[in-house]
C-alpha cells in the first residue's frame, strides 16, 4: 500500500482489518496488519504492509516491494497533488524496486465521503489506471464504501494469475506467510501495501 | 509379358491364400523364382502406387533433406538366397519447375533429371550390384514389374563399388518411348579433354550423333546449363594482410596450422576475455550458375570457359560450417555451467567448503584436479588488483537480468564467479579452493580497510541480487563508513556553526544572494567548512547550531526569526535480504499486533528529529513536520501547495514571519508516537549520534557469513551469478540486426528465471530433480550459444551485405530449431547444412571480396586446368548439364502418344560433375525402342 503522506493508507487498512474508522496518527515507517479473509473457496491469509509517504521513508519502504504480489496505490481525491505523484514518484517505484514482474497494481481513490471537497475526477482516475495497467476503484476508508470489495478484487485477480499463486505457494520468502495449520487449500498473498 | 503378370498375381494370391488354407495347391512349375521375384516387385509396386504420396506419408516415409519435400519408402526382397532392398523415392507438392542448383534436388534427380524414382540394390553391406549380368536382370525384373503396373516411374540399379556411383537405369515413358539412364565417374586422371568445356560438349555430341540421321552437328541446338562453386580460400600462413582487409584475414582464419600466429577470429567478442571458440563458419561456397544457353558449336564452349562468373544469372551463397556446429561438446559458457551444476550436486555432501580441499577425502582423482598456485594467484589478482572501482553495474545488462537472482555483472562476486568457471575443470575442490582464498583476501580488506574493488562505494542494497552480493555490497558501504570516522573524526568533533544565528539585515541580504551557497546538494565539504568558520560568537549553549546541511528554502521558524536549517540526516541504514527476513519473522512472532510499528523506524525518525533539533536550537515539532512531512502542515496561505518534502528548495516568497497554519489534524492529537518520539529525542548532530548502521559490528557479521557459508548455498549462487553473468556476456555480441537472436536472448533470459527460482530457498525439496533441471538449462545455454557465435560470425564476415547475413542466419535458424533440446541424443539421422542463399546484384561486390586474389606464392601451388576462374581461383566444382530436345514432329510415334505430342521432349540429357581430376557422368537417353 502506497501513496503520498495523508491520502489514508493506514486508514483504509484499518477499515479493512477491524471495520472501524479513527484518525489515525501519522504512519512511522511502515506498517504491517494480517488478515484472513475466505475467497473462492480458498482460506487466504493476507500480509498487507501499509508503508509510510513521507519521502525520508521511501528508501527503506522501498524492500516491501521486493516479492509482492499486489500494490496498492493510494491518492486523496480532494488533493490533486497526492494524485499527479503518483505517476512523478510511485509508479517509478514500482518499476524499480519491484521483483515480481506479474505484480497486480490496483489504484485506490480514497475519501470519496468528501465529495464536495473533491478535484480529481473518476474519469482521471480510470485513465490513470488505463495508462499504468492497474485495476481501479474509487472508495471511503471513513463510510466503508467499496473498501472491502478494494482488497478482495485484487486478491482475486492474484489469484487469477498463476505465476503469483506458484510463487506464493513455492517461494522461500512466502513461506512466512503461509497459514500455520496447513490445510490443503491454503493459498497465501502478500500485498506491498 | 501379360502371362507372366497374370502368374504372378496368381502366385501372390496362391500364397495369401496359402496361410488360410494350408492344404491349398501350388504349381510351382509355372513360376520360376524370378517371375516371382517380378510379381513382389509389382505387389509393393502397386501398393505403393494405390497409396499414393500422401498415404504413404502416413504410413512412416522417411523424410529426406532439409526442404522436406523428398521422401523416401523401402521394401525388403528375397530372391534366390540374396536379399534386396527397394526404395522409392517421392516428392510432395512442389510449387512449380524445380531449379537445377538450388541445392534441394536429390542426387539422382538432378543427375538424371527425374522425379520420383525407384533404386533397388542388394541388402549387402556396400549396397552394390557387382555382375553387370546380376545388374541387368534386377533391372529388367523391375522394368517388367513397373510396366505390368503400369507405372512410368524410372528404376535404378547401382553398379560396380559405391565409390564409382555407378547406376544403370530405365524408364518406360508411356507407350512407345524408352528412356535408358547410364551414369559413371571416372575417380582419377581424367583426360585433359574432358577438362574443358569444349571436350565435354564434343562428348555430349557423339552420344547422339551416332544415332541421329542427321549428322551435321551445326544443327544441333544443344541447350547447356552450369554451375560453379567456388570455395572462399582459406589462410595460408605467408599473407599479410593488414588493416582494412584484416576483417576478412580473420574470416577465414580456421587453419588449424596457423592458429598460434593468427588474430583469432573472435577476437573483440566479449566472451574472448574466457575462452576462444571455434569460428563455426570455415567460409563460404559461391555458386555461380547460368542456365538454359543456347549451343551451337564447340568454339561457343571456349568462349564460356573464360566468361566472368560476374555474368552468371545467379550467384548462390553457402556458408560452410564448422561441422560440429549442431552436435557434440565445445567448450564454452554452458560447458563450464554443466561443471559448475555438477560441483552443486556434490556441494551438499559437506558442511564446509574447507571438508573438500582436505587431501585424505579426495586423493588424487584426475577429475579433481587443482590448478597451480600460480594459477590461483593470478585470479586473485585479476579479482582484486585490477580495475578501480565502479560507478555502476547496469549498463550492459539486458532488461531481464534482474529478473535473475545472481550479482550483476562486473561485480566482485560475479567476476568470482566466472573465474570459477573457467578455474581448474571447474570442480568442488577448486571452487572450495578459490572460495576459500577469496574470502581471505575480503578479510584483508576490511581489516586493513581497503576499499572493496569491484564493488560500489555507497548507495543501496539491491535485493533483486545474490545474497553474497548483497552482504559485500553491505560490506563495501562498511568499510567506506569506517574509513571517513577514521578520516573526519577530529574535523566533526567541532563542528560548530554561528554565521546565520543573528538575523536581522544580514538574513534579508543572504536570501536574495546565495541560495545555492548553501543547500542539500552540500557534501562532506560543507561541513568541513562550516567548521573552519568555527566557534563564531554564539552566547549561550542552546544557540549552537551544529550539524546543518545549509537552510532549507526558504522557510522560516516559527518561534524564532530564523531560517530554517535541514540538518545533516543519517543514511537510512542498509539491509540485506536476511536481515529483512529476520525482521518479517519478528513481526510474524508478534502476530497481528495492533499497533506495530518497527523500532527501526521510529530509530531513524529519532534520529532526524535529534538532528533537527541540532541544527535547529529554537525549533519547535511543528517546525520539524513542516520540514519532514509537509502534508501535516496545513498552512493558511491557500495558494501554497504542501511542499515536495526534503528537497523543498523553493527560494521564492513565504519570509513572512511567524508562518501562519497548524498541524493536520492527526499530527496535532496529543500523545501521538511523533509528539512522543520528539519530547524523547535529545539535540544530537548526526555526526554525533550512534551510528544507525554499526559498521564495525556488521562488517564482522558479513566477514562471518561468508567464513561459514554452507558448501550447497554459496553453490547455490555461484550458479545463478554464473547464468547470469555469461548470459550478460553473450548478450554483449554484436550481431547485427537477427530479431530471432534477439528474441531466443529474451527468452533464455526467461528460462534461466524460471529454472533458478528454486534455488532461492535455503532448502531444496527436490534435489536431483533440481539438478536436472540445471542441466536441461545448460543444454538450453548451449543451443543459444552456438547460435550465437553463428550470428556473431555471419554478422562479422557479411558486414557489407547485411540482409545476406539476416537471410542465412534465419535458414540455419530454422534448421536448427527442431534440434534445439537434442543436441545429447546425437543420431545419425543428422544433415548438413547446406541451404544456399541467393546474392542479389548489389551485394556481389561483398562477395567477391571474400575472394581476395591469390599470391603468387598461391598460384603456383596449383595447377589451374579448368578455366572459368573466380578472381584467380579455379572451382571447387563444376556443374553442367547438356539437353537436347526434340520437336514432336517427325517423329512418326508422335500421333499416338498424347502425352508427348504437344511439346518437346528432352532426348537426350547429360550432366557431368567434377573437376580436374574427379569426373562424374551421367547419360539419359529417351529412344522409341
Amino acid at each position: 500500500m502506497i501513496g503520498d503522506s495523508g491520502v489514508g493508507k493506514s486508514s483504509l487498512l484499518l477499515s479493512f482489518t477491524s471495520d472501524t474508522f479513527e484518525d489515525l496518527s501519522p504512519t512511522i515507517g511502515v506498517d504491517f496488519k494480517v488478515k484472513l479473509v475466505t475467497l473462492g473457496g480458498k482460506k487466504l491469509k493476507l500480509a498487507i504492509w501499509d508503508t509510510a509517504g513521507q519521502e525520508r521513508f521511501r528508501t527503506l519502504t522501498s524492500s516491501y516491494y521486493r516479492g509482492a504480489q499486489g500494490v496498492i496505490l493510494v491518492y486523496d481525491v480532494t488533493r490533486r497533488d497526492t494524485f499527479t505523484n503518483l505517476a512523478d514518484v510511485w509508479a517509478k517505484e514500482i518499476d524499480l524496486y519491484s521483483t515480481n514482474q506479474d505484480c497486480i497494481k490496483m489504484l485506490v481513490g480514497n475519501k470519496v465521503d468528501k465529495e464536495s471537497e473533491r478535484v480529481v475526477t473518476k474519469k482521471e482516475g480510470i485513465d490513470f489506471a488505463r495508462e499504468y495497467g492497474c485495476l481501479f476503484l474509487e472508495c471511503s476508508a471513513k463510510t466503508r464504501v467499496n473498501v472491502e470489495q478494494c482488497f478482495e478484487e485484487l486478491v482475486l485477480k492474484i489469484l487469477d494469475t498463476p505465476s503469483l499463486v506458484a510463487e506464493g505457494s513455492a517461494g522461500g520468502k512466502k513461506n512466512i506467510f503461509k497459514q500455520k495449520p496447513p490445510q490443503t487449500d491454503a493459498a497465501s498473498a502478500s500485498g506491498c501495501c | 509379358m501379360a502371362s507372366s503378370s497374370n502368374m504372378g498375381n496368381e502366385t501372390l494370391e496362391e500364397e495369401d491364400e496359402e496361410e488360410v488354407e494350408p492344404e491349398g495347391f501350388d504349381d510351382f512349375t509355372l513360376a520360376s523364382s524370378w517371375e516371382r521375384f517380378i510379381s513382389e516387385i509389382e505387389a509393393v509396386c502397386r501398393l505403393w502406387l494405390a497409396d499414393g504420396p500422401k498415404n504413404l506419408l502416413e504410413k512412416g516415409a522417411l523424410c529426406l533433406g532439409p526442404q522436406k519435400n523428398l521422401y523416401k519408402v523401402k521394401s525388403e526382397l528375397k530372391y534366390g538366397v540374396k536379399m534386396y532392398c527397394l526404395d522409392y523415392y517421392f516428392e510432395i507438392s512442389r510449387d512449380g519447375k524445380p531449379s537445377e542448383w538450388n541445392g534441394d534436388l536429390h542426387d539422382m534427380q538432378l543427375s538424371f533429371g527425374v522425379k520420383d524414382f525407384l533404386v533397388i540394390a542388394p541388402l549387402t553391406a556396400s549396397g552394390v550390384v557387382l555382375d553387370a549380368p546380376e545388374s541387368t536382370k534386377l533391372l529388367s525384373a523391375t522394368a517388367i514389374a513397373l510396366s505390368n503396373c503400369g507405372s512410368t516411374w524410372p528404376a535404378f540399379v547401382p553398379v560396380h563399388d559405391p565409390s564409382r556411383k555407378a547406376f544403370i537405369g530405365i524408364q518406360n515413358m508411356g507407350t512407345v518411348l524408352t528412356r535408358r539412364f547410364e551414369a559413371d565417374h571416372i575417380g582419377s586422371q581424367v583426360p585433359v579433354k574432358l577438362m574443358h568445356l569444349e571436350g565435354l560438349y564434343e562428348l555430349f555430341i557423339s552420344k547422339f550423333a551416332f544415332s541421329s540421321m542427321d549428322l551435321s552437328t551445326s544443327s544441333l541446338n544443344v541447350y547447356f546449363t552450369m554451375k560453379l562453386t567456388y570455395r572462399t580460400p582459406p589462410d595460408d600462413d605467408d599473407i599479410g594482410m593488414q588493416g582494412i582487409d584484416a576483417e576478412m584475414t580473420e574470416s577465414e582464419e580456421n587453419h588449424e596450422s596457423n592458429i598460434r600466429s593468427k588474430i583469432q577470429w573472435d577476437d573483440d567478442c566479449p566472451w574472448t576475455e574466457w575462452y576462444s571458440a571455434e569460428d563455426p563458419v570455415k567460409g563460404f561456397e559461391l555458386s555461380s550458375a547460368w542456365s538454359n544457353k543456347m549451343i551451337k558449336s564447340s568454339s561457343d564452349m571456349a568462349e564460356i570457359e573464360n566468361t566472368s562468373s560476374f555474368e552468371a544469372e545467379t550467384w548462390l551463397l553457402c556458408p560452410f560450417l564448422f561441422p560440429n556446429l549442431d552436435r557434440g561438446n565445445t567448450v564454452g559458457f554452458a560447458s563450464q555451467l554443466r561443471l559448475l551444476v555438477n560441483a552443486l550436486h556434490i556441494s551438499f555432501e559437506a558442511q564446509f567448503m574447507e571438508d573438500f580441499i582436505s587431501v585424505e577425502k579426495h586423493a588424487s582423482d584426475a577429475s579433481d584436479a587443482v590448478p597451480p598456485p600460480t594459477v590461483l594467484d593470478r585470479v586473485l589478482k585479476d579479482l582484486f588488483h585490477q580495475g578501480a572501482q565502479m560507478s555502476d553495474y547496469s549498463k550492459s545488462e539486458h532488461k531481464n537480468s534482474r529478473t535473475i537472482k545472481g550479482a550483476p555483472l562486473e561485480s566482485l562476486f560475479s567476476q568470482f564467479c566466472l573465474h570459477s568457471l573457467w578455474f581448474g575443470t571447474c570442480n568442488i575442490r577448486a571452487v572450495a579452493m578459490l572460495w576459500i582464498e577469496f574470502v581471505r583476501e575480503v578479510r584483508w580488506c576490511w581489516e586493513e580497510l581497503q576499499p572493496l574493488p569491484k564493488m560500489l562505494k555507497y548507495g543501496s542494497i539491491d535485493l533483486s541480487t545474490c545474497l553474497i552480493h548483497q552482504k559485500l555490497q553491505m560490506l563495501a558501504v562498511c568499510i567506506e563508513k569506517q574509513r571517513q570516522s577514521e578520516d573526519s573524526e577530529p574535523i566533526f568533533q567541532d563542528s560548530v556553526e554561528g554565521e546565520d544565528d543573528f538575523g536581522g539585515n544580514e538574513e534579508g541580504s543572504q536570501l536574495g544572494g546565495s541560495p545555492t551557497h548553501f543547500g542539500m546538494s552540500a557534501g562532506k565539504s560543507d561541513a568541513k567548512r562550516d567548521s573552519q568558520s568555527g566557534l563564531k560568537g554564539p552566547d549561550s549553549p542552546d544557540q549552537i547550531r551544529r550539524g546543518s546541511a545549509g537552510v532549507a528554502g526558504s522557510m522560516m521558524l516559527i518561534n524564532s526569526y530564523q531560517r530554517m536549517h535541514a540538518p545533516y540526516t543519517q543514511d537510512p541504514p542498509l539491509m540485506t535480504e536476511d536481515m529483512h527476513e529476520e525482521r518479517l519473522r519478528a513481526v510474524e512472532a508478534l502476530g497481528n499486533a495492533i499497533n506495530f510499528s518497527a523500532q527501526l523506524e521510529r530509530d531513524i525518525l529519532s534520529s532526524d528529529m535529534s538532528a533537527f533539533k541540532a541544527a535547529n536550537p529554537d525549533a519547535v515539532f511543528e517546525d520539524f513536520i513542516r520540514w519532514h512531512s509537509p502534508g501535516d502542515w496545513e498552512s493558511s496561505e491557500t495558494d501554497k501547495s504542501a511542499g515536495s518534502g526534503l528537497n523543498q528548495l523553493d527560494g521564492l516568497g513565504n519570509d513572512e514571519w511567524p508562518p501562519k497554519g497548524r498541524l493536520s489534524n492527526r499530527m496535532s492529537e496529543k500523545g501521538n508516537s511523533w509528539w512522543q518520539l520528539w519530547n524523547d529525542a535529545p539535540v544530537l548532530p548526526a555526526s554525533e549520534q550512534k551510528s544507525l548502521l554499526d559498521p564495525n559490528r556488521e562488517g564482522e557479521k558479513i566477514l562471518h557469513y561468508l567464513e561459514t557459508l554452507r558448501p550447497d548455498q554459496l553453490l547455490e549462487q555461484m550458479v545463478c551469478t554464473a547464468f547470469r553473468a555469461s548470459a550478460d556476456t553473450l548478450n554483449q555480441t554484436s550481431f547485427g540486426d537477427l530479431k530471432q537472436m534477439t528474441a531466443k536472448i529474451g527468452q533464455l533470459y526467461l528460462t534461466i528465471t524460471s529454472s533458478l527460482k528454486p534455488l532461492r530457498g535455503n532448502y531444496l525439496p527436490n534435489k536431483e530433480e533440481t539438478i536436472a533441471d540445471l542441466r536441461r538449462l545448460c543444454v538450453v545455454f548451449e543451443n543459444v550459444e552456438k547460435l550465437l557465435l553463428l550470428a556473431a560470425s555471419l554478422h562479422r564476415k557479411l558486414s557489407h551485405a547485411p540482409r545476406l547475413s539476416k537471410a542465412i542466419f534465419t535458414d540455419y535458424f530454422n534448421f536448427y530449431l527442431p534440434k534445439m533440446g537434442t543436441s545429447s541424443v546425437g543420431g545419425d539421422n543428422r544433415k548438413e547444412f547446406d541451404m544456399k542463399q541467393r546474392v542479389a546484384g548489389n551485394e556481389r561486390e561483398a562477395i567477391m571480396n571474400m575472394f581476395p586474389p591469390p599470391t603468387a606464392n598461391q598460384s603456383w601451388r596449383k595447377v589451374l586446368s579448368m578455366g572459368n576462374l573466380f578472381n584467380g581461383h579455379e572451382p571447387v566444382v563444376r556443374e553442367i548439364i547438356f539437353s537436347r530436345r526434340d520437336g514432336a514432329s517427325g517423329n512418326h510415334y508422335s500421333t499416338n502418344n498424347p502425352i508427348n505430342s504437344s511439346k518437346e521432349i528432352e532426348t537426350h540429357r547429360m550432366y557431368i560433375c567434377g573437376t580436374s581430376n574427379d569426373l562424374r557422368v551421367t547419360l539419359s537417353v529417351t529412344s522409341s525402342d
